[in-house]
C-alpha cells in the first residue's frame, strides 16, 4: 500500500521528516519498502501485514505515527451527517437476501449532480498514490475510501431498472461486465448488487458497466456496506479479480465506519458536485460493539521482560485509539475501537504495547531452563555417519526435486508402487512425490554430461514417498540414492580407470562396513537395470534396495551416452539395524600365516558360495578369507573360471606350525570339493 | 714409508675413493681394501708388535684415532648410498609437477549450512525433531491459529494431496506433534523440507529448506527470545553483526517480528545485496500465540514459550554469494566441488 507523506501530515502534528517517519513506521510494523519523490511529496511503499486492515489508509497511518512519535491526531471532520435531506427525492428499497454475506447495506439518494472531469485537492490526492481519476464522483468516493479504509460505490441511479436494490447470490451462469469493461461469469455463492433484473456489480469486488456513473449521469445512488471477508476473498479468487475495495473487504472494514464514510462523501460530493441530497436507506444489522479486553501491565511487562509504568501503557493504548480505564493495581481495561477487530485478547494489546515501546529497546537475556540431556536421534546421526563416510568415498552430495512429472514416474514404473499425486499441480513437472530417487539422479547426471562434467561419483539422501494404509495413510521413507559414471581415478601418473559396478558394490559394503551391518548381495530382474542386484540386510525377508547398471533404453530417456552404474537403498531398516557405538577388539598378538587356494568352477558359480564355506567354516584357527584374484581366459578350460582366496590362519594364544594348519587347509578344500564340485589349481 | 706416513696416505687415499665411489658396493668394496682382514690399516695395526715400544705407542694411538675416522666415514658414505638408493622417487623429481590428489567428495551446501546451524542451536541446548512432509489440513494450518479462508493463508499458498492432506508449507507443524506428545519445559529445533506453489525463478522454489525453534517453560519472555537470536545471528554470520527486530505478523505467534540482521556483505552501509538499507531479512519469531498452546492442550496462563524460522536456501545464498537459488537443484559438479 501507499501513502503519501504530504497528507499523513494533515491529521498528525508530525516534526519527523519523511526518512524519519519511514524508519519509525517500520520499526512498530508497517514496513516501508521504498520511498519516492512526487510533487514535492514523498510517497512510501508499505506492506501491511493481513491483520492490520486499519492500516490500509491514511487516516489508519496517521495514527500509527501519531503513536509512534506521540504526538496528536487531527482526523478529519468525519461523521457528521449532513444536512437534513431533501423530501420528495427518487424513492428505492434495499433488500438483503444474504444477511449472513451482507450483514449491512446502506444506500444514499443524492440527485442533480454535476459529473465533471476530476481537479483539485481530491484529485491530486488521490493520483498521488496512484489511483487513475475517472471524475469528480468516482473521485470521491475513492478519496474516501484511501482516507478512512471504507469502500464506497456511486451508481447512476436512473441505468438502475425498477426501485429495488436487491443484495443476493448470483445465479450459476448470471454474467455481468465489470466497469472495466470484462464480461464475467458469476456462479452461486458470489453476492452481486441487482436491480430487478441484472445484476449492477459484483459486491465489494467492482461494479458494473451498467450502472456506472458517467459525464451524463444527473442522479446517484452512494454505496456504504459491509460485506463479508470470507465470500469477497472466495469471489475474489474464483474470478481472479482484485481491486482497492475487495482487498479492504476481504480484510474486514471498520464496522464503525459504514455511515461516517457515506455521510463524509455525501457532504464532499454536495460540495464538489452540487445536488440535491436525499433519504439515506439502512438495511441489515450490524453489531459494532465495543471489545473490552483486561490488561494486566505487570503481566505483561513480565512477557516481554520489561518493566512497564501504568501510565506509559495507558498513554499508548490511547495514542493508538483505545480507550482506558484505571482498574486499580496493575490493571488496566481497554475498550478497543472498532476498526481494531485484531486485538481481541490480552497478548494482542501485549503487542502494541511492545511495538510502539520499540522492540530495540527490551533487553537480550537468556532464559534459564532445566537442563535436558541434548542427544541426538540416532536417525540423524546415521545420516550424519553418511554425509561423512560417502564424501570421504570421493562422492558429491546432491539435492533434487521431490516432485517430478508422470513420466519420470512411468519411466520407473518397476520400481513404483501407489505414488501420491498432488491435486492442485503448479506445472506437469511437478506433479508426483518422488516415489524413487533415481529420477533425479539420472536427470543430475545428464545435466552434468551435457556440460562435459563426465567423471561422476554422485549421492543423494532424500526421501521416497508412496499411498499406505490403514492409520499410516502415506509413507515417507528416508532413501539413499549413489549413483557412478565415467572415469574414477585420473591423473598423470596412471592410466585412467573407468567407474565399474563392483566400485558402487564396494561403496555401497563401505556404507554397511560404517554401519556394522551386514547384507547380501543377489541376482534379481529389474527392468530398466542390468545385471540387477537386490540388496537385503542378513536376517530380513524383504530387499531394502537394489544396484545395477542402467540399461540403455533408460539411459537413452534422460539422453545418456555412457555407462551408469546405480543403487539405491532405503534407509529405515538400516537406521533401524546400525550400530555405530565401535567396541575394541584385542590386536593379535601372534602373527597369523596365510594359505592361498586356487579354485577352478563352472563360470556360473556365485563366489558367495565359496566364500560362505570358507568363511562359516567351524575352525576355529581360521581368522580371515579374502578374495585375491580372479581369472578367465587362455590358461583355463572355457566356461571354467579361477577365483584365489588368502585363507588366515591363526591363534591369539600362540603361533601355529605348519603341522597344525596343513591338515584343516587340506579339509576346506575337501569340503569345497564336495559341496561345490571344484578342483583346485 | 714409515708407518705414521704409510697412515697419512691412507687417509687421503680412502677420502679420494670414497669421492669417487659410485653406489653402495663401491662403498663397501673400499672399506674392505683398508678395513677388511687384510685390509691396509688392518695390516698396519696387526704388525704394531713388530715396532719399537715408543713408535708403537704413536703408530698404536695414531692408527687407532684413523680407525674410528675411517669407520664413521664409510658409514655415513653408506648411509647416503642407500638413501639414494631406497627412495623410489628417484634423484630427478619435479617437486613443481602436481601432486597426485586422492578423490575426496563434498556435502551439499544446503547440507552444510543446515548442520551449522543445527550444530549452534544444539550448543544453545535445543534437541531435534522431525516430523512429516505430507501434513494435515488441522497441523500445518488450524493447530497454528490458521482458519481456512482467512487472508493470513495468503502467505501460506499450499499444495494439495486431497482435501485434508497437503504438503507442509512449513516445519511448523512438528511444533504441533512435538507438544501434542510432551509436556513443557521443551526446547527443540525443527529442521526440514517444506513446499509452496512457487513458480522457479533465480529467487524463488516450490521446494526449499527451513529450520524452526520452539522453546516453552514458565516464565519465558520476549527478551529471551532476542537473546537466543542474538546469539544464534553472531554465532552464524559473526561476532560483529548486529539484528534488529521489526514487529510482524504470523497468525502463531503474538508479538511476532521479523528479524534483520546488519548486511554481511556491506557491513550495514548499504549495497545490492541489501536493497541499500544495510539491512538483510533473515528469520521471523514470535511469542507462542497462546491459541497455539490451547490447540495442543497446553495452559497459556501457566507457560509462554517464543517460536522462530528461518530458510535455509536464503542464509546459504547470504553466506556463500549466490545469487541464483536453481542452482542447489541443478546439482552441477563445478557448484557442488566448491563447498570444501
Amino acid at each position: 500500500m501507499k501513502i503519501s507523506y504530504n497528507w499523513i501530515k494533515e491529521y498528525v502534528k508530525l516534526k519527523a521528516n519523511s526518512e524519519e517517519l519511514a524508519k519509525g513506521l517500520t520499526m512498530s510494523g508497517s514496513e516501508v519498502e521504498g520511498i519516492e519523490s512526487r510533487e514535492g511529496d514523498q510517497i512510501m511503499g508499505l506492506e501491511i501485514t493481513s491483520n492490520r486492515p486499519d492500516c490500509l489508509n491514511m487516516v489508519g497511518m496517521a495514527r500509527e505515527a501519531s503513536a509512534v512519535f506521540d504526538v496528536d491526531l487531527r482526523l478529519p471532520d468525519m461523521g457528521i451527517a449532513p444536512a437534513v435531506a431533501a423530501p420528495g427525492g427518487p424513492e428505492v428499497e434495499c433488500v438483503i437476501k444474504n444477511t449472513d454475506l451482507c450483514p449491512k447495506y446502506t444506500a444514499r439518494i443524492i440527485s442533480g449532480v454535476n459529473v465533471s472531469p476530476g481537479e483539485g485537492k481530491i484529485s491530486e490526492r488521490i493520483q498521488s498514490l496512484g489511483v487513475r481519476p475517472v471524475n469528480n464522483i468516482v473521485d470521491i468516493t475513492n478519496f474516501c475510501l484511501m482516507e478512512s479504509g471504507q469502500p464506497l460505490h456511486a451508481f447512476d441511479l436512473d441505468k438502475i431498472k425498477g426501485e429495488k436494490i436487491i443484495i443476493r447470490e448470483a445465479t450459476d451462469g448470471e454474467k455481468i461486465t465489470t466497469i472495466d469493461g470484462i464480461e464475467r461469469k458469476l456462479n452461486k455463492g458470489m453476492l452481486v448488487i441487482a436491480d430487478e433484473s441484472d445484476p449492477i456489480a459484483i459486491a465489494g469486488i467492482m461494479g458494473g458497466k451498467n450502472t456506472e456513473v458517467t459525464e451524463t449521469t444527473r442522479n446517484i445512488l452512494l454505496e456504504s456496506a459491509y460485506f463479508e471477508p470470507i465470500s469477497i476473498r472466495r469471489t475474489g479468487r474464483v474470478l481472479a479479480l482484485s481491486s482497492d475495495s475487495s482487498y479492504r473487504f476481504e480484510r474486514g472494514v471498520d464496522r464503525g465506519m459504514i455511515n461516517a464514510a457515506s455521510d463524509r462523501a455525501t457532504a464532499l460530493i454536495v460540495s464538489e458536485a452540487g445536488g440535491t441530497i436525499h433519504d439515506f436507506y439502512e438495511e441489515g444489522n450490524l453489531t459494532a460493539e465495543k471489545v473490552s479486553i483486561d490488561l494486566d501491565v505487570d503481566r505483561a511487562g513480565n512477557t516481554l521482560g520489561i518493566l512497564l509504568g501504568k501510565d506509559q501503557v495507558m498513554h499508548i493504548l490511547q495514542r493508538l485509539g483505545m480507550e482506558v480505564e484505571d482498574e486499580g493495581m496493575s490493571k488496566i481495561k481497554v475498550i478497543v475501537p472498532t476498526f481494531r477487530e485484531d486485538l481481541q485478547k490480552e497478548i494482542d494489546l501485549v503487542e502494541e504495547i511492545a511495538r510502539i515501546y520499540g522492540y530495540d529497546k527490551i533487553p537480550t537475556t537468556v532464559a534459564r531452563i532445566v537442563p535436558q540431556i541434548v542427544r541426538k536421534e540416532y536417525s540423524r546421526r546415521v545420516i550424519e555417519k553418511l554425509h561423512e563416510v560417502l564424501p570421504s568415498a570421493g562422492l558429491n552430495e546432491i539435492m533434487t526435486y521431490s516432485l517430478i512429472s508422470e513420466a519420470a514416474v512411468q519411466r520407473h514404473a518397476a520400481i513404483t508402487k501407489d505414488p501420491v499425486e498432488l491435486a492442485n499441480p503448479l506445472s506437469e513437472d511437478q506433479k508426483i512425490l518422488t516415489p524413487q530417487l533415481l529420477d533425479g539422479m539420472l536427470k543430475s547426471i545428464s545435466w552434468n554430461i551435457n556440460r562435459n562434467n563426465k567423471d561422476l561419483g554422485l549421492f543423494e539422501i532424500g526421501k521416497i514417498y508412496s499411498k499406505g494404509s490403514g492409520k499410516e495413510k502415506f509413507i515417507e521413507t528416508p532413501a539413499l540414492c549413489v549413483a557412478l559414471s565415467g572415469v574414477l581415478r585420473k591423473n598423470w601418473s596412471e592410466d585412467a580407470r573407468e567407474a565399474h559396478l563392483y566400485d558402487l558394490k564396494g561403496v555401497i559394503e563401505l556404507v554397511f562396513r560404517k554401519m556394522s551391518i551386514s547384507a547380501g548381495f543377489k541376482k534379481t530382474n529389474i527392468e530398466g537395470l542390468k545385471a540387477a542386484t537386490e540388496v537385503r540386510l542378513d536376517g530380513e525377508k524383504e530387499s531394502i534396495g537394489f544396484m545395477g547398471a542402467v540399461d540403455k533404453p533408460l539411459l537413452n530417456q534422460y539422453n545418456i551416452e555412457q555407462p551408469v552404474f546405480i543403487a539405491q537403498i532405503k534407509l529405515d531398516k538400516v537406521i533401524e539395524k546400525a550400530t555405530l557405538a565401535t567396541r575394541y577388539r584385542a590386536i593379535p598378538r601372534f602373527p597369523f600365516s596365510s594359505r592361498d587356494i586356487s579354485i577352478l568352477c563352472d563360470e556360473a558359480l556365485a563366489s558367495s558360495e565359496i566364500y560362505n564355506i570358507l568363511s562359516s567354516s567351524a575352525e576355529e584357527i581360521i581368522r580371515g578369507v579374502e578374495l585375491v584374484d580372479t581369472y578367465e581366459g587362455k590358461q583355463i578350460e572355457a566356461g571354467k573360471k579361477s577365483l584365489t582366496y588368502s585363507v588366515k590362519y591363526g591363534l591369539d594364544t600362540r603361533t601355529l606350525t605348519d603341522e597344525e594348519i596343513d591338515p584343516v587347509h587340506s579339509k576346506i578344500k575337501d569340503t569345497l570339493q564336495k559341496k561345490l564340485g571344484v578342483s583346485f589349481r | 714409508m714409515n708407518a705414521l706416513e704409510k697412515l697419512e696416505k691412507i687417509k687421503i687415499d680412502v677420502e679420494t675413493a670414497l669421492a669417487e665411489a659410485k653406489g653402495a658396493q663401491e662403498v663397501d668394496s673400499v672399506r674392505v681394501k683398508y678395513l677388511g682382514r687384510k685390509g691396509e690399516l688392518t695390516s698396519i695395526l696387526r704388525s704394531l708388535s713388530d715396532l719399537s715400544k715408543e713408535e708403537k705407542a704413536e703408530v698404536g694411538k695414531r692408527a687407532n684415532i684413523l680407525k674410528g675416522e675411517l669407520v664413521a666415514k664409510f658409514t655415513q658414505a653408506q648411509n647416503a648410498m642407500e638413501s639414494e638408493q631406497s627412495n623410489s622417487v628417484g634423484k630427478e623429481i619435479d617437486v613443481t609437477l602436481p601432486g597426485i590428489a586422492p578423490r575426496v567428495g563434498t556435502v551439499h551446501p544446503l547440507t552444510r549450512v543446515m548442520v551449522r546451524i543445527n550444530e549452534i542451536l544444539i550448543s544453545l541446548g535445543f534437541k531435534i525433531a522431525e516430523g512429516p512432509e505430507i501434513e494435515s489440513e488441522f497441523y500445518n494450518f488450524e493447530a497454528l491459529n490458521i482458519p481456512l479462508d482467512h487472508p493470513s493463508r495468503d502467505a501460506f499458498d499450499t499444495f494439495y494431496i486431497d482435501k485434508e492432506y497437503l504438503l507442509r508449507s512449513h516445519t511448523s507443524n512438528v511444533q504441533i506433534h512435538v507438544m501434542q506428545n510432551q509436556a513443557p519445559p521443551l526446547q527443540v529445533i525443527m529442521p526440514g523440507r517444506v513446499y509452496r506453489p512457487d513458480a522457479v525463478d533465480a529467487s524463488h522454489s516450490f521446494m526449499f529448506h527451513q529450520v524452526e525453534g520452539l522453546m516453552v517453560d514458565k516464565g519465558i519472555k520476549f527478551s529471551d527470545l532476542k537473546g537466543v537470536l542474538s546469539m544464534f545471528c553472531k554465532t552464524m554470520f559473526g561476532k560483529d553483526i548486529e539484528t534488529r527486530l521489526r514487529p510482524h505478523f504470523f497468525p502463531f505467534t503474538e508479538p511476532s517480528c521479523e528479524v534483520d540482521i546488519s548486511c554481511i556483505m556491506c557491513m550495514g552501509k548499504g549495497c545490492r545485496v541489501c536493497s541499500g538499507n544495510g539491512w538483510l531479512e533473515i528469520l521471523g519469531a514470535g511469542m507462542v500465540n497462546p491459541k497455539v498452546f490451547e490447540s495442543v492442550g497446553y495452559d497459556p496462563n501457566e507457560y509462554t514459550g517464543f517460536a522462530f524460522g528461518m530458510g535455509v536456501e536464503r542464509i546459504a545464498m547470504l553466506l556463500y554469494g549466490i545469487e541464483d537459488i536453481r542452482l542447489f537443484y541443478e546439482n552441477d559438479v563445478r557448484f557442488l566441488k566448491q563447498f570444501k
